[in-house]
């Protein structure tokens, strides 16, 4: 047998996708209220464009991007404006949010005409991606018309739909590659048509290999797209190792995928993009998954953005044994939650809950230098190195052993025998370097 | 539902089975096969000698840092490991109170002061072992050993097998096999390498240790030691280069944390063990050339910074 592409480095935990890889995609109950945040982005936060006691509709927009790198939220619910006000997201961080009380009845969301998707300039599709407040799907929330202006010096031959889901336990993008396989790939193609790129390559770990057959079926029909089989490996669906692993080119260090000519956008993201020029729908809404051994039901769920993680654990029948870990996102790179109040933004990709019997707090222990952390980070840095010059406060240390070049993945931590969370080193690390280059 | 126990902590929230702790016990379970055999060898004396050996190392690590005010941490299993190592690297007939002053430089001089848990730059037991070694003058007893036999030695006097070689004793020299599986004199692990192949191999399996430091240094030594006249394989099956290749120069802590680093590294621990063999003393070869090699680390891990992923390199 051939070997599968990849990347060198990297682990391979446990994935546990067979809780919910099964469960189609079934719509979440919308929540009494939602809270949606004009910041669900990297990039400047959104001025609010409604006001307290305000009607809003459907996919109505209610924040206006006020800079380039930013994205317009719209309204997830049909209802009224009850607040606008700071609230906590699932980072902690307190952001100016639209608190909506959804009415007791929603309406559907009515498509509009259909345009000719093949007719699209490349300008029109990044205005549809803009004003549909389009951003990445796989969690980094970056905003997609950006991505899709790539500068004219470094002309984009290839876009990679990211479709390696490569987090555990998280399952919504293999549904969608399942259920929505010829959306999927209208999307990626109108993905291409809007950097001019000349073939589209969906990148599908190992372990979904229904999804790849599908794609495939599909994508028979289309020269210009093609469908690649990587090995399951955790950060495989990192944009500089999947660029890697389908092209052979290395996006050099603090450079973007453009670099090397490429554009990579997660499956939420192409579908999205389907979904907003093809009906008119802005991003209000996406599909989760909840899941876990702290979990009664895990399941695929599209779910409107602002809704509160309560909801979501509630149509999944709720808790089940004793979680100690209820997680934002993958259990990679996810952020840990006090409690369900968080809500739902368009980069969620699932909630995750652990219970004790799998969740391995160790306390942390000093450094014997072992170099698994060496051995598994795909970007070949020295994470030992970083933590022991982050200790110190030796910023320029750090910054030399390629703290800048983290993208937190946690290979490090999971592999570490002593228990260190070099990602919140890092993180630290990162802060002060930013702090000194300022002054 | 309660939710009281709910963590929050960095991600990420997944963690493999890799454990300091784990390592340490899995070190000890490779070093089960040669202790066993020296046991069998020396009976009561390497038994007094590991029991004093391993003892005093972890009361020395238990009292050093309850003096200085950290936590404790003989429940990882490296003091246990210090110590067992230091026992192995001694003869059989040695005083117990060299024993405890080994063990105390090793624990507190070369581990808690020269750098602490995780910083030492050399190896705690080889550095208690060499300067015992020097210090005390225990040589008188190195050849001679107490304990039952098996076979071809009087039980008081025996040169050790690189002894024959160096001075070219009269009498029969060990065969290979000999030196793969018997007794032939020396520090209580020179009882048969075979036992310490076994035990390296066990920490390959568990991936440990990896195979780069212990292939070069064995490599090294063989190649180097036929270019210099000498007999290769003798050499690497003589004395304590196995037990060294596998168990002290692989040390997570005192080794170079790079592939390349930690091949330069085997480099210069095989070159001087050769070196120190055919031109200096007959004995105590690998002991200074690991603990030499262990001062280069800091060097190797800088020379040999891993390239970032995509750099290029400068024209």
């Amino acid at each position: 047998m051939a070997e599968l592409k990849t990347f060198k480095g990297g682990i391979h935990p446990p994935y546990n996708k067979e809780l919910a890889s099964g469960k189609a995609i079934k719509e979440a109950p919308v929540p009494r209220e939602v809270v949606i945040p004009l910041q669900q982005h990297i990039g400047a936060p959104c001025e609010p464009l409604v006001s307290e006691g305000d009607r809003v509709e459907l996919g109505q927009k209610i924040g206006e991007a006020q800079a380039f790198v930013s994205a317009p939220v719209h309204s997830s619910v049909a209802g009224t404006v009850k607040a606008i006000t700071e609230v906590a997201n699932f980072t902690g961080a307190k952001v100016k949010s639209v608190v909506i009380e959804a009415d007791p009845s929603q309406p559907e969301f009515s498509k509009k005409p259909g345009k000719d998707l093949e007719a699209l300039t490349a300008e029109e599709i990044r205005e549809i991606a803009k004003e549909a407040g389009l951003v990445g799907m796989g969690g980094a929330a970056f905003p997609t018309h950006v991505k899709l202006s790539p500068p004219a010096d470094k002309p984009v031959d290839t876009v990679i739909i990211n479709a390696c889901e490569c987090e555990p336990f998280l399952t919504c993008d293999h549904r969608l590659m399942l259920e929505r396989t010829d959306d999927l790939v209208a999307g990626a193609r109108l993905l291409k048509a809007a950097v001019g790129a000349s073939k589209v390559i969906f990148g599908v770990e190992a372990n979904k290999m229904d999804a790849a057959d599908a794609l495939r079926s599909r994508a028979s029909s289309y020269p210009d797209v093609e469908v690649e089989i990587l090995e399951v490996k955790y950060p495989e669906g990192a944009e500089k190792m999947l660029i890697f692993a389908l092209t052979g080119r290395k996006v050099p260090p603090g450079k973007l995928p453009s670099e090397v000519g490429c554009l990579v956008q997660n499956v939420g993201t192409a579908l999205a993009l389907y979904e907003a020029a093809a009906w008119g729908k802005p991003l209000y809404e996406r599909v989760l998954t909840v899941t876990g051994p702290g979990v009664r039901e895990p399941a695929n769920l599209m779910a409107r953005i602002g809704t509160p993680i309560a909801t979501l654990i509630e149509a999944c029948g709720g808790f089940v044994g004793n979680p100690v870990k209820l997680i934002m996102g993958g259990p990679m790179t996810g952020w840990a939650q006090p409690d369900t109040s968080a809500a739902v933004v368009k980069g969620t990709s699932g909630v995750v809950v652990l219970t004790s019997d799998v969740v391995d707090l160790g306390e942390e222990g000093e450094c014997v230098r072992c170099g698994k952390c060496v051995d598994a980070c795909p970007m070949f840095l020295s994470p030992n190195f970083i933590v022991q010059a982050a200790k110190r406060g030796q910023w320029d240390k750090a910054e030399m052993w390629g703290a800048l070049d983290c993208f937190e993945c946690g290979c490090c931590s999971y592999e570490c025998p002593a228990y260190i969370p070099h990602v919140d080193y890092v993180r630290k690390a990162k802060a002060e370097i930013a702090a000194l280059k300022k002054k | 539902m309660a939710l009281d126990n709910l963590v929050v902590t960095p991600p990420p929230h997944l963690k493999s089975k890799e454990q300091t702790a784990i390592a340490m016990r899995d070190v000890l379970i490779a070093l089960a096969p040669i202790s066993i055999a020296a046991l069998v060898a020396f009976t009561y004396n390497a038994l007094f000698n590991m029991a004093v050996c391993v003892g005093s190392a972890m009361f020395f690590e238990w009292a050093v840092r309850k003096m200085r005010k950290k936590k404790v941490t003989l429940s990882d299993g490296s003091a246990a490991v210090t110590g067992l190592l230091l026992a192995l690297l001694l003869p059989a007939k040695i005083h117990w109170l060299n024993m405890i002053i080994a063990s105390f430089v090793a624990v507190v001089i070369a581990k808690e002061l020269l750098g602490g848990l995780g910083r030492n730059l050399f190896n705690p037991a080889l550095f208690g072992f060499v300067f015992i070694w020097i210090g005390s003058g225990f040589l008188a007893s190195w050849t001679g050993h107490l304990g039952f036999l098996p076979g071809g030695f009087d039980g008081v006097q025996a040169a050790t097998p690189l002894a024959y070689l160096k001075q070219g004793l009269e009498g029969p020299v060990p065969s290979y096999a000999a030196l793969l599986f018997a007794n032939y004199g020396g520090a209580i692990s020179e009882v048969g390498c075979f036992w310490v192949l076994l035990g390296g191999g066990y920490l390959l399996y568990r991936k440990v240790i990896n195979w780069v430091i212990p292939t070069t240094i064995l490599a090294t030594v063989f190649i180097l030691a036929y270019i210099l006249g000498s007999d290769g394989l003798y050499q690497i099956l003589a004395g304590g280069v196995m037990l060294g290749a596998f168990f002290m120069a692989t040390d997570w802590v005192t080794s170079p944390i790079n592939r390349w680093g930690q091949v330069v590294f085997g480099l210069i621990i095989g070159i001087l063990i050769v070196l120190i063999r055919v031109y200096g003393a007959p004995s105590g070869a690998v002991a200074y050339s690991i603990l030499i090699g262990n001062a280069f680390v800091p060097l190797l891990d800088k020379v040999f910074k891993p390239k970032r992923f995509g750099e290029v390199v400068a024209a």
